[in-house]
């Protein structure tokens, strides 16, 4: 385990804007944080940033001794903004000398990210003429700068266009391999496409906390769609291991199993009825669906 | 500490490329010599204006070189503070504004060495072009007055110094507390004229207020040596500043959030 939270809350005044949220977080683990708008994704990473200080709850770095983790720490805020008048490499200059990089190393680092974010071309740039997607990348540059143990990106492709998206998501997929990253999104495309793990959260609560394929196992609907030859209507309502029939047209159905491993015994019974079967599939639930249905419940 | 430096020159470089190193200094300078040039030519600039009656004559003392060095720092004492306000305002307002504090305090930066760097960082800028300012009005008044030994100049100035790093330090201090860049100035600059006011209108209580820096720095300059009420005031001064400069640390410790 790297980090583990326990009880994180954090409130405004009346308002509980996270409410003692309890998770953990792997080394080398890509995990999205996923929720609507204002479910408490920000205000969770910003404490984990050690940019608020939470109301209550511990979070634990493991094997770290001082309560200022911010060295172990690269965070790409929401919209970051730097200091216009500088170049990106005087920002990463002065960003690698706060966080102690030896001098060798920095200079060595700095024309590293930069290539990485593929930015080295407007090194000597203001940044104030910068793109929201140029900023975007140069806020990810600063973060990896001190190589830290934990990544936290902050909705970083919300901002952008379809090509800065799909960009700053490759980086990410190459960046897995190097260290672990926590990032939030309120698009479940981009957490399907880079993550493993998932963590769902709602008005300050966690409603669902596991990897992906777990989240689609456990919501699967276990429907089965069925097509056949003859007219399939009336031959399988008795059948006492259904538990619903959903007819598309007179020779498709949807089939609801109590229990998944029952996909045998309703082919069984098709064949015994004497039905030729063109089509036989187990309907997956797309992540949608199961986002969805955690959101309600 | 390390830290501090690293923000320190930062600070540097950004008043350096905004231009605060030119207009500072030669705003002040200007202020500054303007007194022993306006003093020196004042029945000139009366007989040019022209419209003085027929036999009017016009006798105005010379004021010695210790009076004109005393009317420089009361120029420096009005449109001066508004001018040391109004260049310190938004240091720390701004950052936190467009959200650029933010990815300062991701590192690892404690309050302290944040506020000090800025702290520093003003008065560095704030009294190199208060000595610029000074020394060159001194230059100007030994030319055309009387002289004044540069131990008195220099004496006085490092007294009346404190009431800019007294400016300095309220200011910072609002602008940890408030948001608004001209919230910041109308509190700051009503807080110090409040201190100068209640200092003029209640001399016996307000013996020991910061208000009194500049008179402490003219009596410096009259009697021509350090007397215990300069030591007072020096001492309640500095003794404020470091109270406004803590409580800045510990507000700037209490922000709930770095962007807005």
């Amino acid at each position: 385990m790297l980090v583990t939270v326990k009880d994180l809350t954090k409130k405004y005044k009346e308002h509980v804007a996270v409410n003692e949220i309890s998770f953990s977080i792997e080394k080398g683990k890509c995990i999205a944080l996923l929720g609507p708008n204002g479910a408490g994704k920000t205000t969770t990473l910003q404490m984990l940033a050690g940019l608020l200080t939470p109301t209550s709850g511990k979070i634990e770095f493991a094997g770290y001794e001082k309560s200022d983790y911010r060295a172990l720490i690269g965070f790409l805020p929401q919209h970051p903004s730097f200091f216009n008048w500088m170049t990106p490499k005087e920002f990463l200059q002065f960003a690698g000398e706060l966080s102690h990089i030896p001098k060798k190393r920095l200079a060595s680092r700095i024309d590293e990210v930069l290539a990485f974010v593929s930015l080295d071309q407007v090194k000597q740039k203001k940044i104030g003429g910068f793109s929201g997607g140029m900023k975007q990348r140069l806020g990810l540059a600063q973060a990896l700068l001190h190589e830290p143990e934990l990544l936290i990106l902050d909705e970083p492709v919300s901002a952008l266009d379809p090509t800065g998206r799909r960009d700053v998501l490759q980086l990410i997929e190459q960046l897995k391999r190097e260290m672990t990253i926590l990032f939030s999104t309120h698009i479940l495309h981009d957490a399907e496409q880079v993550c493993e793990q998932i963590i769902m959260l709602k008005d300050g609560n966690v409603k669902w906390d596991g990897t992906l394929g777990l989240l689609k196992n456990e919501f699967d609907s276990l429907a089965m769609k069925v097509k056949t030859v003859e007219p399939i209507k009336g031959c399988l309502d008795t059948l006492d291991f259904i538990e619903e029939i959903e007819y598309v047209d007179v020779t498709t159905a949807k089939v609801m199993l109590r229990d998944q491993s029952e996909t045998n015994l309703l082919l069984q019974a098709l064949i015994r009825e004497n039905k030729t079967v063109i089509h036989f599939e187990a309907m997956q639930d797309s992540l949608e669906d199961a986002y969805m249905k955690v959101m309600n419940s | 500490m390390k830290n501090f430096f690293v923000l320190f020159m930062k600070e540097m470089r950004e008043s350096m490329r905004n231009g605060k190193w030119i207009w500072l200094p030669v705003v002040l300078i200007i202020i500054g010599i303007s007194q022993p040039l306006t003093s020196y030519y004042m029945p000139q600039i009366l007989e040019a204006a022209g419209n003085l009656p027929d036999g009017a004559v016009i006798d105005i003392p010379t004021p010695t070189g210790e009076e004109v060095l005393i009317g420089v720092m009361s120029q420096y004492g009005t449109i001066g503070t508004l001018l040391f306000v109004l260049a310190t305002m938004g240091v720390i307002s701004q950052e936190r504004q467009n959200g650029s504090l933010m990815l300062v305090m991701v590192r690892p930066v404690s309050a302290f060495q944040y506020i000090a760097s800025k702290f520093a960082s003003q008065l560095v800028i704030l009294l190199a072009a208060l000595i610029s300012s000074y020394v060159l009005a001194w230059y100007y008044t030994n030319l055309l007055f009387t002289s004044v030994s540069w131990t008195l100049m220099l004496g006085s100035l490092a007294v009346y110094s404190l009431w800019i790093v007294f400016i300095v330090a309220v200011t910072i201090l609002v602008g940890t507390l408030l948001r608004n860049n001209g919230g910041i100035a109308g509190v700051s600059v009503l807080f110090l004229a409040t201190v100068s006011l209640l200092t003029t209108l209640f001399p016996k209580y307000m013996e020991y207020s910061p208000g009194n820096i500049r008179a402490q720095a003219s009596i410096l300059l009259l009697e021509g040596e350090w007397v215990r009420s300069i030591t007072n005031v020096v001492g309640t001064t500095v003794g404020l500043s470091v109270l406004c400069f803590l409580l800045a640390v510990v507000w700037f410790k209490r922000f709930e959030r770095y962007d807005g």
